[in-house]
């Protein structure tokens, strides 16, 4: 077992918006997590990301309590997460971009006499990862200035440069058209060989094509967990999250 | 808070230009011409060490000339009170800055925008208050008497302004090298990165805080080394350094230079010291022209002189 949420809870005020929440994600797997508006999705990425500290329950972490941990401090245990909304370096290219984000895969972010422009093995590994993620012809493009699809696959190359065990996705696919959406699938698709993945996403196509098992929120609790052919099959998800 | 394009072709360039023209100065200057270009030259220091923080962390710090008061109550206390040679005076000034600058930043860092200008900006007055009243350092009398570093015995007078100035020019020369290393080094990556999105830098395990209170801490002490440096030229402090304005003035020039070039902040101290001082000696209302002047630059002029610059080597090319 990679991730583990033990009996989360958290509230604000008095609405509670996670109520008992256990998920488990096993290595190498993908899972996605769905729920309707204000089902407690974004809550519970923060919360496994570390933006945000539940009222009560535990979360362990390849084997280690993380319940109290920043989201640094996670990050550097390897859980990495690309965001809703882009968050990007504006002022970076992104073969810079990168090479950042690999100072903390290398640990040599503190170092301040060796440029990073010629440290081969990084930048080596951010042309790398460029490709792997499509950007290869845009490596001296500065990030504010990439096309918005682009920009997504950008956060995506910028997640797995710092080398982590569980990739936290949330929403990637929102805003994009139907062909950039069918691209950030297919290398989420080709991601999920080597990481494991959780997905908090709103776009129901998207989670089927991706996630082996999905969890499904309603109100904060979790109603529902399968694949994705009994979520598409189960009564109480078409009710309650479908509306059918 | 915007930082000009990564250049580190026309960083090299601009120095060059700037050092050549202070170095032929200096020799064919007059007397006050030296010490002018050794009064600029300690300026650019302490404007570089305000450009390092802004530019690498987003810092912008109202109180830096607290700083600049350390490095020159240190430096006459050590060299009067305690006899310690000029130079020890400064290299000692400059660690006393990186821990008193590494304490304070431990504490301040995590602050973002507004909320660190009014800390740091609390925290220098509070220091000038202090100075002001203490019988130890003179109060508003100040501290006179300090000596500049003794080289007779290779056979260089330092109270001849031209190697003086050369010293100090010295001085700039190093501290330039070391920011430009750190600047293209990954920590200074990840300082640029803070100023960019101090968030995501936490969302990929970057130790975003100790980053800030390294470069806070190494700011201080080069603000240190250029109050060490001021007193040994002047052989004079006064309270009036503290205050900040002082600060205010050092962030001015890196504006006016362009922020986060390191040679644009020497440019930014180098021009508007020179149109302070010819200014002043013309027209009573000299104030009011720097005024519109650094409107005019904020206004119209994105990054800068460095700005400036790198549309002329664009169009060069």
């Amino acid at each position: 077992m990679l991730l583990s949420l033990n009996n989360i809870n958290k509230s604000f005020g008095a609405i509670k918006v996670l109520n008992n929440v256990n998920i488990i994600s096993e290595r190498k797997e993908c899972i996605g997590i769905i729920g309707p508006n204000g089902a407690g999705k974004s809550t519970l990425f923060k919360v496994i990301s570390g933006n945000l500290k539940q009222d009560t329950g535990d979360i362990f972490f390849n084997n280690t309590n993380i319940t109290n941990f920043n989201t640094e401090k996670r990050a550097r245990l390897g859980i990495s997460q690309s965001f809703q909304k882009n968050s990007l370096f504006p002022e970076m290219t992104v073969k810079e971009s990168l090479t950042l984000a690999l100072t903390h895969k290398y640990n040599v972010s503190f170092n301040i006499f060796n440029s990073l422009v010629n440290n081969k093995n990084i930048n080596t590994d951010a042309i790398n990862i460029a490709k792997d993620i499509g950007l290869s012809d845009y490596l001296e493009t500065k990030s504010d200035n990439l096309a918005y699809g682009l920009q997504r696959q950008l956060e995506l190359g910028i997640a797995i440069a710092c080398n982590p065990t569980l990739l936290l996705l949330d929403e990637p696919t929102a805003g994009m058209s139907p062909q950039e959406t069918k691209e950030i699938i297919k290398l989420i698709k080709k991601l999920s060989i080597n990481y494991s993945i959780i997905i908090v996403e709103h776009d129901m196509e998207v989670i089927y094509e991706l996630a082996k098992r999905i969890y499904v929120l309603d109100r904060g609790s979790l109603i529902f967990e399968g694949d994705s052919k009994s979520v598409k099959n189960s009564e109480l998800v078409q009710q309650k999250y479908l509306g059918i | 808070m915007r930082a000009v394009n990564y250049n580190p072709k026309l960083r090299l360039q601009l120095l060059l230009i700037l050092l050549s023209i202070s170095i032929i100065a200096n020799i064919f200057g007059s007397y006050f011409t030296r010490f002018f270009i050794a009064e600029i030259t300690i300026l650019s220091i302490f404007a570089i060490s305000l450009d390092f923080i802004a530019s690498r962390g987003g810092m912008v710090s109202l109180g830096h000339a607290m700083f600049l008061g350390i490095g020159a109550y240190s430096t006459a206390i050590l060299s009067i009170n305690y006899g310690i040679s000029p130079l020890s005076s400064t290299l000692s000034t400059f660690i006393i800055g990186v821990v008193i600058g590494l304490i304070i930043g431990y504490f301040i860092v995590f602050l973002d925008g507004i909320f660190f200008i009014m800390v740091t900006l609390a925290l220098g007055e509070m220091f000038n208050a202090w100075v002001f009243t203490s019988d130890f350092l003179g109060g508003s009398d100040g501290i006179s008497g300090i000596i500049r570093p003794d080289f007779s015995q290779i056979g260089i007078d330092m109270n001849n302004p031209l190697t003086f100035s050369f010293y100090v020019i010295l001085w700039l020369l190093g501290i330039y090298f070391l920011l430009t290393k750190i600047t293209d080094a990954p920590l200074g990556r990840n300082l640029d990165a803070i100023r960019q999105n101090s968030h995501r830098i936490s969302a990929i395990g970057g130790y975003t805080k100790a980053y800030k209170a390294i470069a806070f801490s190494l700011s201080a002490g080069i603000a240190s080394i250029a109050g060490s440096l001021y007193v040994q030229l002047n052989g004079f402090i006064s309270p009036e350094l503290t205050h900040w304005t002082v600060s205010g003035e050092g962030l001015i020039m890196i504006i006016v230079g362009g922020i986060g070039s390191i040679s644009g902040a020497i440019l930014g101290a180098t021009v508007v010291h020179i149109i302070q001082h010819e200014l002043s000696n013309i027209i009573n209302w000299w104030m009011l022209v720097i005024g519109f002047g650094f409107i005019f630059i904020v206004l119209f002029m994105e990054d800068g002189l460095w700005g400036l610059l790198e549309r002329i080597q664009k169009k060069l090319k």
